[in-house]
């Protein structure tokens, strides 16, 4: 009897386990624990950062040593701060060649650099992708930094991703190359055509949909933020080079990649744009 | 289980929590990373039985999901899972051999990322299946051989084996 007892056990604790974890994922997806889960996700957070910043601090010197570099600590410090400004410098350059084309479209526009006049935030990042199933970034400055979900995330030379959520002190980025990604871009010389760059995973190429047969396309235009979808990223913001472009007989769309201009897979520091969506 | 299993077994979590925040996510090929955190209701699993498996690997799941931005949730179920069919798998073996973790572990890891990835796509993100897995099992599936030793001792540690439990020389395998 008893026996039978312990046999039955492990089926027993395994349903409630089940039921439990159901229960709060039912939870997780209607929204109706919403607070109660952001706040424990806030809380453990917080207190990680802590120690993810500090083995940061202490493998980041190591990694340098062995690359043979003596004082490993600034250099990298240093190097990161140096890829920041260069990738400024390569923004700008990017975002001068987009709004080159729009002038000659339009009489006036604002906004034609894509950070002028949007105050920014500077993170370290402090995680890069902590699920094997979702292209996502930590950084190291959360809703006390002036940080909130919405916000897009620029490093290197354009585009990284949006924040979805914040705690105190550390703040979660979609990048562009998340599978859950869509950004609406523009190019062509004049920027009016428009088409969508879906995210196909970590360290994949975007995937540029809605491009019709027959388009002109070349290797290496830049495609920038259309600054449509109810504006959910400013508008001109670089976002990928065209790297592939090919059209089947019967397809109804061409078939085009595009790699991000930013280095998605070296981020060091990153600017969040403290811009929210007009309306 | 005892208060000190339980002392040991959040040691042993937080742990492996730290090292795969802060190490082992930086570990990428393909766009893939070791996932240690997986790894944890395996061994679980495999030194303590169907039971305290699925309660460990429930455990590991939720504090796993803390930081992950996929559903709240998710590991947590397929931590139990993976703890519960681990150890009704493996109950039967005789834990002798050195080479019975690393297989029991690749062998697990590929099923619980499978299964992980099929709910995060019921649930809305068919990118897991069709974008992210394959990378994940290339790369987490042979990360869980090579990191299976280090945590199934750890987590001996932390879940001693029962008189009445999961069969004797538990973990020995790993020793």
């Amino acid at each position: 009897m008893a026996r039978t007892r312990r046999a039955r056990r492990p089926r027993l604790t395994i349903g409630l386990l089940v039921l439990a974890s159901i229960t709060i994922i039912t939870l997780d997806y209607r929204g109706d624990a919403h607070g109660v889960i952001t706040s424990l996700k806030s809380a453990a957070h917080d207190a990680f950062s802590p120690v993810q910043r500090g083995v940061d601090d202490v493998t980041h010197p190591i990694g340098s040593f062995l690359a043979g570099a003596v004082n490993g600590g600034e250099i990298q410090q240093d190097n990161a701060e140096l890829r920041q400004e260069v990738g400024r410098l390569q923004a700008q350059v990017l975002a001068h060649q987009a709004t080159a084309n729009a002038v000659k479209a339009l009489d006036q526009l604002n906004n034609l650099t894509w950070t002028q006049g949007i105050p920014t935030k500077t993170a370290q990042v402090i995680a890069l992708n902590p699920s094997n199933f979702a292209a996502t970034i930590e950084l190291g400055v959360g809703a006390h930094g002036g940080v909130a979900p919405g916000m897009p995330v620029v490093g290197g030379a354009g585009l990284v991703g949006e924040v979805i959520s914040t705690t105190a002190t550390t703040s979660t980025v979609r990048l562009i190359t998340d599978a859950a990604s869509a950004v609406g871009v523009r190019f062509g010389p004049d920027t009016a055509d428009l088409a969508l760059a879906q995210g196909d995973g970590i360290d994949k190429p975007l995937v540029v949909n809605f491009i019709s047969p027959g388009t002109a396309l070349h290797k290496g235009e830049v495609l920038t933020t259309s600054g449509l979808q109810n504006g959910l990223f400013p508008p001109l913001i670089p976002v990928a080079r065209i790297t592939t472009f090919r059209s089947a007989a019967s397809a109804t769309q061409e078939s085009v990649t595009a790699a991000p201009v930013a280095d998605l897979a070296q981020l060091e520091y990153v600017d969040v744009l403290q811009w929210t969506a007009p309306g | 289980m005892t208060s000190t299993d339980l002392a040991r077994s959040t040691i042993v979590m937080v742990v492996v929590l730290a090292v795969q925040l802060t190490l082992l996510d930086s570990v990428r090929v393909a766009g893939a990373h070791p996932d240690a955190m997986l790894l944890l209701p395996v061994a679980a699993g495999y030194v303590a039985g169907p039971d305290r498996g699925a309660g460990f690997g429930f455990a590991a799941g939720l504090l796993a999901d803390l930081f992950l931005p996929t559903t709240f949730g998710l590991s947590a179920l397929v931590g139990c899972l993976l703890g519960y069919g681990t150890g009704m798998a493996t109950r039967g073996l005789v834990r002798s051999s050195w080479w019975l973790p690393p297989i029991v572990a690749a062998g697990a890891t590929s099923m619980g990322l499978a299964l992980y990835a099929i709910l995060g796509a019921v649930l809305g993100d068919p990118g897991m299946v069709t974008t992210s897995l394959a990378p994940a099992l290339v790369v987490a599936t042979p990360a869980a051989a090579v990191l299976a030793t280090p945590v199934v001792r750890m987590v001996s540690w932390a879940l001693p084996a029962m008189v009445s439990g999961h069969g004797a020389g538990i973990g020995s395998g790993a020793r």
